[in-house]
């Protein structure tokens, strides 16, 4: 007990800016933790090695640190800001403290003119710098819209600040008529490039404070924004001094970015504070433009904004992949890159990938590792993102897909980036390449052992798929079944033309009249009258032929006659058989003449083949 | 006469010619294709003899998709036991016995990697042992010859009005009976095909054909295995030690669908 009391915090100790009550509290309780481990520690051991401290730490320790002042007498402030407004103007009454909010138990109401509309109050605390010391102040202020003119006035009333009461004093503030000059208020803005965001969907928020009168510019401290279902990530805020567009109007400008989460659906209101806070720039700060910074002891007055408004939707449930574990954003991967590609069964790996691209990477949850039979997967803690590997089998090839896959806000949809498979070679247990026989009584067995490499691959084949299970095999038997009904067909065929002779002389008729017909054009053509009657008399004859049946040379006019019908025997074809046979045997006379009109019986000849041809 | 005779060295000359562009075809398709073959081949082998064992295993295998050839299997299964892959070596040694009965190379490895493994050899029936005898690809052309040599000899003399002579009878009982064999034969190479063998080392064979299902014992690599049928990506198996489903990864058939 003794120890412990000897380490609460009194005004004389050192601690740095911006602990309040409560901090303090936890510090000491942990510090006391500490002290008592750290002597039970002392007490069991027998030797204790001095502390490994960084270099320079011994100096940090003895440098001193600023004293927080809890001990001074607490006072209290109230203003209107601004003191004179119009009716309708947005004014703000602001009651500052020299205490820890935690300390100030405001009132749930207090006397205020009925003309001054009080609206949404904020409240907030800040460590204030006095010199050597740290002092903490807390402030209340509420928005106010006066509803008339005049002169209004808050009356003092108490507050309890650590149990002790406290008097607030009396504001005024001037309502005048529009006719009079008055000054703005000043407040924060906030900038919200998207208000249509996802639920988990990090996006930046700018919390902006234009410059005052004579361009003069002051730093912001403890910037937060009030609103449910949000969250501010502290971590990957950015402040900075540049011009911003304001109202139409370029004008310099504090911006603190801050990264904020959505973490409820819905349509969503938030508003920002933060206290002014003079040259005290507590981050590094990137300032583009000209500005001037105020002279004097620091004023640390809390701003708030007006309240902003996003439209927060949830993430899609349909098609959301099992491999999604809420990357939010639009990423990408480098190739992923292994430790080694050839490894043992058993033997780890490392599978390396990296992530790029626009989203929340201090939100970003890497690809789980999926579960495989052959493959024993761990991932390494995040933030990395590479896996350890171990093959459980020796027959595998490549690594197992990593399924990943991300929101894609901009496009309203999951997008796949599975880690593909890489080959990798594993290598079982060795196997031996010889093995002793067993050995028998009064044999010698050589021992077994592998054969040699086959020099060449030897006759090859499609597949070996067998032929007897292919179709086209199968197929390939209907080819000699094909040939033996064609040898049975030729045979019946056979048989039957050998039954019926006056069948294959009318058909070899048909095939000799053909030809002599081409011969007699040929003599037409060459205005050949000698071999035109020939021709004409010899397919004449041809055509009678199988008649009778006899050989077509040993025809005469008088049987091809014979074989026309009872009107053609008397009409114009009987009249050009004869003609015909006529100027044929001719031919055979001793000095045989030769007419040219013989060539103008073609039409009557024509005639008398047809005639001929329609009985073969 | 004449215009027949031009006739005959028309289509003389198209034969002539479509002779000539099956040989270009041939060249500038099968030997380039040969060509890159052997440069694999012996790629393979100056892997395997620089003891780059895997390499040589892939490309074996994939010298083994496209042109099955009794040696090239030979070779992969050298290479996969190197790599320490039993099962592997072993089915390509079944598959390379399976191209040339007659291989010893296969045979003796076979022999020397149950001993090692202690893994049985498949258990045959009487008609799978005799096709054996022969290559599956020898029995089909041997009982389609013999079965058209049959027909041929008794329709043929027939047809064709040759006189009927008692060798006809004979040759033609003889070739019917070479056929029956080559039936048995052929039912056997059609069993022998549906042969799988374990690739993983104890490879669990389940109880359900579920990822989560039951082991009732697990499988050496290289052990036989008869898949029955199949489900989703499980295989109905019967082995020397009980049936039960088995991964398809986990199984090698020797004459892959």
């Amino acid at each position: 007990m003794k120890v412990a009391s000897h380490f609460n915090f009194t005004p004389a100790h050192r601690l740095p800016p911006g602990f309040d009550a409560f901090r303090l509290r936890v510090w000491a309780f942990g510090l006391r933790l500490l002290v008592v481990g750290s002597l039970g520690c002392a007490l069991s051991a027998r030797a204790q090695t001095p502390p490994h401290l960084p270099p320079g730490g011994l100096m940090q320790l003895q440098v001193p640190q600023g004293i927080v002042d809890v001990s001074s007498p607490v006072s209290a402030a109230a203003v209107f800001d601004p003191p004179v407004a119009h009716v309708g103007d947005r004014v703000f009454y602001r009651v500052t403290v020299d205490a820890t909010e935690s300390s100030v138990t405001w009132p749930d109401a207090f006397p205020t003119p009925a003309e001054l509309g009080f609206g949404a109050q904020a409240s907030g605390q800040i460590t204030q710098t006095q010199g050597a010391r740290y002092r903490p102040l807390a402030s209340f202020v509420y928005e106010v819209k006066p509803r008339a003119e005049g002169r209004f006035t808050v009356t003092n009333f108490t507050v309890e600040v650590s149990g002790v009461r406290l008097a607030v004093p009396s504001a005024s503030l001037d309502v005048a008529p529009k006719s009079t000059a008055t000054v703005a208020a000043r407040r924060l803005r906030l900038d919200i490039p998207q208000t249509k965001v996802f639920v988990g969907q990090s996006f930046p928020v700018r919390v902006i404070l234009p410059t005052g009168p004579d361009n003069e510019l002051e730093a912001l401290r403890e910037i937060e924004l009030h609103g449910d279902g949000l969250m501010v990530d502290r971590t990957a805020s950015h402040q900075s001094i540049e011009p911003v567009n304001l109202d139409g109007q370029l004008r310099m400008a504090f911006t603190a970015e801050l990264n904020v989460v959505a973490l409820a659906a819905g349509p969503l209101k938030f508003t920002s504070q933060g206290f002014t806070a003079g040259r005290e720039f507590m981050a590094p700060i990137s300032i583009r433009g000209q500005v001037r910074f105020p002279s004097g002891p620091t004023k640390y007055i809390l701003l708030v904004s007006e309240a902003a408004e996003l439209s927060v939707r949830p993430l899609p449930e349909e098609g959301q992949p099992a491999s999604f574990t809420g990357a939010i954003g639009r990423f990408f991967n480098d190739p992923p890159r292994l430790s080694t590609n050839r490894v043992q069964v058993g033997e780890p790996l490392q599978l390396k990938v990296t992530f790029h691209g626009e989203g929340d990477f201090c939100r970003f949850v890497p690809p789980a590792a999926p579960l495989s039979r052959d493959w024993q997967i761990i991932a390494d803690p995040p933030p990395a993102t590479s896996f350890t590997l171990v093959p459980l089998a020796d027959d595998l090839r490549a690594t197992p897909a990593i399924p990943f896959s991300y929101f894609d806000p901009d496009l309203g949809k999951y997008e796949d980036l599975t880690i593909a498979p890489q080959p990798v070679t594993v290598l079982g247990q060795g196997l031996p390449l010889a093995v002793a026989a067993a050995e028998e009584p009064g044999k010698t067995v050589a021992p077994l052992k592998l054969s040699a490499l086959a020099q060449a691959p030897g006759g090859a084949l499609a597949g070996l798929r067998p032929l007897q299970l292919r179709g086209w095999f199968a197929g390939l038997q209907l080819v000699p079944l094909a040939g033996f009904i064609a040898l049975w067909q030729w045979d019946r065929r056979r048989r039957f033309l050998a039954a019926h002779p006056d069948l294959v002389r009318r058909a070899r008729a048909r095939r000799e009249l053909r030809r002599a017909r081409r011969q007699l054009q040929a003599a037409l053509d060459a205005g050949d009258a000698a071999a035109f009657v020939q021709c004409a008399a010899r397919a004449m004859a041809i055509a009678a032929a199988p008649h009778f049946p006899a050989e077509a040379t040993a025809l005469v006019g008088g049987d091809v006659l014979a074989q026309l019908d009872a009107a053609g025997q008397d009409g114009p074809y009987a009249e050009t058989v004869r003609q015909v046979f006529a100027a044929a045997d001719a031919a055979f006379a001793v000095a045989p003449q030769v007419q040219t009109d013989w060539l103008t019986w073609r039409p009557g000849v024509e005639a008398v083949l047809e005639k001929l041809e329609e009985r073969l | 006469m004449k215009p027949e005779r031009n006739l005959i060295r028309c289509w003389a000359g198209r034969w002539n010619l479509a002779l000539l562009l099956a040989v270009l075809v041939w060249v500038t398709t099968a030997c380039p294709g040969r060509a890159t073959t052997n440069d694999l081949f012996a790629q393979g082998l100056e892997f395997s003899r620089a003891g780059r064992f895997p390499e040589a295993a892939e490309i074996f295998q994939k010298l083994a998709k496209a042109q099955p050839a009794a040696g090239t299997l030979v070779n992969l299964g050298l290479a996969e036991w190197q790599c320490g892959h039993a099962g592997a070596a072993i089915l390509a040694w079944e598959q390379a016995r399976w191209i040339d009965p007659f291989d010893g190379r296969a045979a003796a490895n076979l022999k020397f990697a149950r001993e090692v493994a202690q893994v049985d050899e498949p258990q045959l029936k009487w008609y799978e042992a005799v096709s054996t005898w022969l290559s599956p690809n020898a029995w089909a052309w041997l009982g389609a010859s013999m079965l058209w040599l049959t027909v041929g000899l008794l329709v043929l003399p027939g047809i064709l009005r040759w006189r009927k002579a008692g060798w006809h009878q004979l040759l033609a009982a003889l070739a019917f009976g070479v056929f029956l064999l080559c039936l048995t034969a052929d039912f056997g190479v059609a069993g022998r095909s549906q042969i799988g063998i374990v690739l993983k080392k104890n490879a669990a064979l389940q109880l359900t054909p579920t990822q989560d299902g039951e082991v009732v014992s697990t499988l050496a690599a290289g052990e036989p295995a008869r898949p029955l049928r199949v489900h989703g990506r499980f295989a109905y198996v019967r082995t020397a030690n009980g049936a039960g489903w088995i991964d398809q990864d986990a199984l090698g058939l020797l004459c892959p669908r």
